[in-house]
C-alpha cells in the first residue's frame, strides 16, 4: 500500500498528465491513516467508556480484580510495549538515514517486542481465568460483569498488536527488497499504526489496572 | 518537561540529530529525541505505577478521606497517561511536524468522545425517578 514507483518519486508536483507528485501521494497516505486512526478511537472509546462506567458504578469488583491482578506482569508488559514503540521509530529514522540493516535490525525488534507483549497478555489471561474471571454473565458471581469490561477492550487491544506484528514482518521482507530505499512511506504507515497502539495501551493501562 | 524544552539542532525537524537540548544542555545520545523521549515514557511510567500503589495504601489506611484521595488519585494518573500519549503522539508520530489538519483528525473523536462520556455520566445507572 505504501510503495512508489520509481516514476512516480521522480515526477514534478502536477505533470502534463495531471499525476500527483510522490509528496502529495505521501501527505495523502499520512492523511487517509490518520482517518483510520480517528475511526479507532471512536471503537476503543465506546469500550473504555464501557469499562469506566463498570468502574464507577462497581468500585468493589473492579478492586477485588486488582488486588487479585496486580500490576507485575502488567507493567513489564507495558515496558516492552512502549520500548516497541521507540525500536520503530528508530528503524524509520534508520531507513532515512539510507541504513537498510539498521531498518530490519530495528523493526524486526519491534515484532518481537509486539510478540513478546502478546505472550505476557496470554500469561495473564490464564491467570484471570483460573481466578474465573471470564466473558460470561453471571450475577452470582463475584465478578459479575467485570470479564466482558477487561476482555473486550484488551483483546482488541492484543488483535491489533497481534496485525502489528504481521505488518512489522511484512515491512521486513519488502525492505529486504529495497522497497523503502528511495521513500520509506511505507515504513511511516505502519509507525503511524503502532505508535497508535501504543497509545491506546498507555490509557488502557493506567484506566484498567491503576486506576 | 522533557518536550517543552528541547530544540532541534539540525534540519529535517531534527529526526537525525543525536544531540538535543534539555533544560539548558546539550545531550548527545544516539537516537536523539527519540531516545529522550523514550527515558521520559519509562521514568513516567515507574512514577505512575509507585503514586497508584502509594496512594491505594493510603486509601486504604485512611477510610475516612478515600474519596478524596481516589479522586485525587485517577486526576494524578490520568494527567500523567495524557502527557504520556501526547510525547508519543507528538514525537514519535511527528504530528508536531505534520499539517493542522492532522490535529483536528485527531481531536475532533476525542471531543465527540469526551462529550458522550459526559453525557452517560450525567445519566444516572437506575434513570431518572420523575
Amino acid at each position: 500500500m505504501a510503495e512508489m514507483t520509481a516514476n512516480q518519486l521522480s515526477a514534478p508536483a502536477h505533470d502534463d498528465h495531471g499525476h500527483m507528485s510522490a509528496e502529495e501521494h505521501n501527505e495523502n497516505m499520512k492523511l487517509g491513516m490518520w482517518l483510520y486512526l480517528a475511526s479507532e478511537i471512536v471503537i476503543f472509546s465506546m469500550m473504555i467508556v464501557g469499562y469506566v462506567l463498570f468502574r464507577i458504578n462497581e468500585p468493589d469488583v473492579v478492586e477485588l480484580a486488582h488486588s487479585k491482578l496486580g500490576v507485575g506482569l502488567v507493567t513489564a508488559n507495558t515496558f516492552v510495549l512502549l520500548a516497541s514503540s521507540f525500536f520503530m521509530v528508530m528503524g524509520l529514522r534508520a531507513m532515512q538515514q539510507g541504513n537498510r540493516a539498521g531498518m530490519l535490525r530495528w523493526i524486526g525488534a519491534t515484532a518481537l517486542g509486539g510478540a513478546v507483549f502478546l505472550a505476557g497478555q496470554y500469561i495473564e489471561y490464564s491467570e484471570l481465568a483460573h481466578l474465573g474471571i471470564t466473558l460470561g454473565y453471571d450475577i452470582e458471581s463475584q465478578w459479575q460483569t467485570f470479564g466482558m469490561r477487561f476482555y473486550a477492550p484488551t483483546f482488541f487491544h492484543g488483535a491489533h498488536v497481534f496485525v502489528g506484528v504481521l505488518w512489522a514482518l511484512e515491512v521486513m521482507r519488502r525492505g529486504a527488497k529495497g522497497r523503502y530505499d528511495k521513500d520509506p512511506i511505507g515504513i511511516e504507515m505502519f509507525g503511524l499504526y503502532w505508535h497508535f497502539v501504543d497509545v491506546v495501551w498507555i490509557m488502557l493501562f493506567t484506566l484498567i489496572y491503576l486506576v | 518537561m522533557v518536550e517543552a524544552s528541547q530544540e532541534m539542532t539540525q534540519d529535517d525537524h531534527g529526526h537525525h540529530s543525536n544531540t538535543v537540548r534539555l533544560l539548558g544542555r546539550d545531550i548527545t545520545v544516539e537516537g536523539g529525541i527519540y531516545t529522550v523521549v523514550f527515558g521520559g515514557l519509562a521514568v513516567l511510567t515507574v512514577i505512575e505505577v509507585l503514586s497508584a500503589e502509594f496512594l491505594k495504601s493510603a486509601i486504604h489506611d485512611a477510610p475516612s478521606a478515600a474519596a478524596a484521595l481516589t479522586a485525587i488519585k485517577a486526576i494524578l494518573l490520568l494527567a500523567i497517561a495524557i502527557v504520556k500519549s501526547s510525547l508519543v503522539i507528538w514525537f514519535y508520530m511527528h504530528l508536531k511536524d505534520e499539517k493542522r489538519i492532522l490535529a483536528v483528525v485527531l481531536l475532533l473523536p476525542l471531543l465527540i468522545a469526551a462529550l458522550s462520556v459526559m453525557f452517560v455520566l450525567a445519566v444516572p445507572p437506575t434513570g431518572y425517578s420523575i
